[in-house]
């Protein structure tokens, strides 16, 4: 069963959408990222969670391996927050490169496994389908499974 | 053929400059130039590696590996931290040791590594720009790494070239002028830098609130790894005593350090960095090359023309042009090239003066610009990446004068007591 007949998500974000707006989307949705797109509707970028994360926290936490002794500065998190909410998403979004609908499902999770996202966008002929998420490709796999 | 040699090593070192590929990239281009032109054969580019040079790195690289997720060195930062109290100027003292000290007995890099993203830490709950501290520090850990022969590079590939020179030996010759010299650039920076350490009042109580040992408690192997941590730096003191390399002494370590305290020898061994590796190995069949073809023996030959001769001159010379040469290019690549000229000028016999000169040198002149160490260009990596961006200029205007103080003690210390 090829990418495009598995149950892809419709989530995606417009580039110059705000973080806040992103982050409310992302809330809302059933995949752990976003595919951001520009104004043809072609992928630009990916939006996951740990994107929402970097951009909520100081930016030391990704440099730092150690933070058990550290207590939440109330004051410095809301400062990072207010300022970030109003910026555009394409600032925290990352370049992706997107499932192909006609690509195995093997394939996909060869993907998953060496890029580390937890979803991926999928594109036919360039277009956006929809996002894959590794809950979605597996749960198809062992539904699958089931009915034989 | 004297003139491809040179002209391949001189292209390597702008384009390792300019930095518009990577230095690894660039390293290995020129070594495999050099072998496919002819300028130096297969089997001579294959003596040419320093391998003692390539295994103390590898081995302190998974020393400190399999140390760092202990928590060891953040909680030693941050217990340097609340000793200042909330002075700024205590702070950028404390902060600016423990650079030192770390990159003393580990390395200058590995020691920002660590240092940096709890100096990031501790600038944002203080409420001030990290930039100043996180300068600080680079700065400290050149110095601090020509304290020993384990704590910069170019010290690295000078204690493994020249046997005659123990781990005791740097110490002894290098560390006091280290330790003036980081106390004296210290004091400055902490003068230039005065308004931006001004902390709030009320501030400074955060900092005394964190409680750093908590994640020491739950860190696995932290017995272990310090035992062994210690254990190595104790046998780099005795090595010669031991009549071991300090590359054996390492990779010893590394070994104890992977049978008692890595429960995953692959992801263990994921800590050494092998693009460093494989830049010295490229720079070594490089200058290999040029040793070859005689470039070497004509710089020497035309340094002594220049110095008639005399020792006093000859380590003023190395002294400033290896520091001039770190800040222009970056001074692993110049040590690796100067290490032959020194063999040179000193024809058969052995003066440790010279060598000095040219540690001093190399590692003081490596905080003149951002490109001239390594651990500048890691440490304003992690402030670009954090929307702290250090632009070339402004560590110019940090780390020549920096230098040229620190020079001009060396200077004063290698006339009274080396040459």
């Amino acid at each position: 069963m090829p990418l495009r007949d598995l149950p892809l998500v419709r989530a995606s974000v417009r580039d110059t959408a705000d973080l806040a707006e992103a982050a409310a989307a992302l809330f809302a949705a059933q995949v752990p990222a976003f595919a951001v797109l520009d104004h043809d509707e072609r992928v630009v970028g990916i939006f996951s969670e740990a994107d929402l994360l970097r951009a909520v926290f100081p930016g030391y936490l990704a440099e730092v391996r150690h933070t058990a002794f550290l207590p939440d500065d109330a004051p410095a998190l809301a400062e990072r927050a207010r300022s970030a909410s109003g910026r555009p998403v394409r600032e925290f979004a990352r370049p992706v490169e997107p499932l192909d609908a006609g690509e195995s499902q093997t394939h996909a999770a060869e993907r998953f496994l060496h890029t580390g996202e937890q979803a991926l966008p999928v594109v036919e002929q360039g277009r956006f389908l929809g996002m894959l998420s590794i809950a979605a490709l597996c749960y198809a796999r062992l539904e699958r499974a089931g009915e034989r | 053929m004297d003139l491809l040699a040179a002209a391949i090593f001189l292209a390597a070192l702008a384009l390792i400059a300019l930095e518009w590929v990577h230095r690894t990239k660039v390293a290995l281009a020129g070594a495999a130039l050099m072998v496919l032109l002819g300028v130096i054969d297969q089997e001579q580019a294959i003596e040419a590696v320093d391998w003692a040079t390539l295994g103390l790195l590898a081995g302190m690289m998974v020393i400190v590996g399999l140390t760092e997720p202990t928590g060891v060195f953040t909680y030693l930062a941050l217990r340097a931290a609340q000793l200042s109290r909330g002075n700024p100027v205590a702070l950028v003292f404390l902060l600016a040791g423990v650079t030192g000290l770390l990159s003393a007995f580990l390395d200058n890099l590995t020691a920002i590594l660590l240092v940096v993203p709890v100096t990031l830490l501790l600038a944002d709950l203080l409420r001030i720009s990290p930039v100043p501290l996180v300068l600080t520090e680079v700065l400290a850990s050149n110095i601090g790494g020509t304290a020993t022969l384990i704590g910069d590079p170019p010290n690295i590939m000078i204690g493994t070239h020249r046997k005659e020179l123990s781990f005791l030996d740097f110490i002894v010759n290098l560390a006091p002028v280290a330790l003036v010299s980081l106390l004296v650039t210290t004091a400055l920076l902490a003068l230039v830098f005065r308004r931006s350490f001004r902390v709030a009042p009320g501030r400074a109580a955060e900092i005394a609130a964190l409680e750093p040992g908590r994640d020491l408690r739950g860190a696995r192997h932290l017995k272990r790894t310090l035992a062994v941590l210690a254990g190595t730096i104790l046998a780099f003191f005795g090595h010669t005593l031991l009549h071991v390399e300090p590359a054996v002494v390492a990779l010893t370590g590394a070994t104890v350090m992977l049978l008692v305290a890595a429960d995953d020898v692959e992801r263990a061994l994921e800590r050494v960095e092998w693009s460093t590796l494989f830049f010295f190995v490229g720079l070594f069949v490089m200058v290999g090359g040029l040793e070859e073809r005689g470039v070497i023996e004509a710089i020497a030959s035309r340094l002594a023309d220049l110095t008639d001769g005399s020792a006093t001159a000859e380590g003023m010379v190395v002294l400033w042009g290896a520091a001039a040469g770190s800040a222009l290019v970056d001074n692993i690549p110049f040590t690796a090239a100067m290490i032959p000229v020194v063999d040179s000028l000193q024809g058969g016999t052995f003066d440790d003066g010279l060598w000095w000169a040219l540690a001093l040198g190399a590692c003081f002149g490596g905080n003149a610009t951002m490109i001239a160490a390594a651990a500048n260009v890691a440490a304003t990596g992690i402030l670009d990446r954090t929307g702290h961006p250090v632009s070339f200029v402004r560590f110019l205007a940090v780390g020549a004068p920096v230098t040229l103080v620190s020079l001009l003690i060396a200077t004063v210390y290698l006339l009274l007591f080396q040459l």
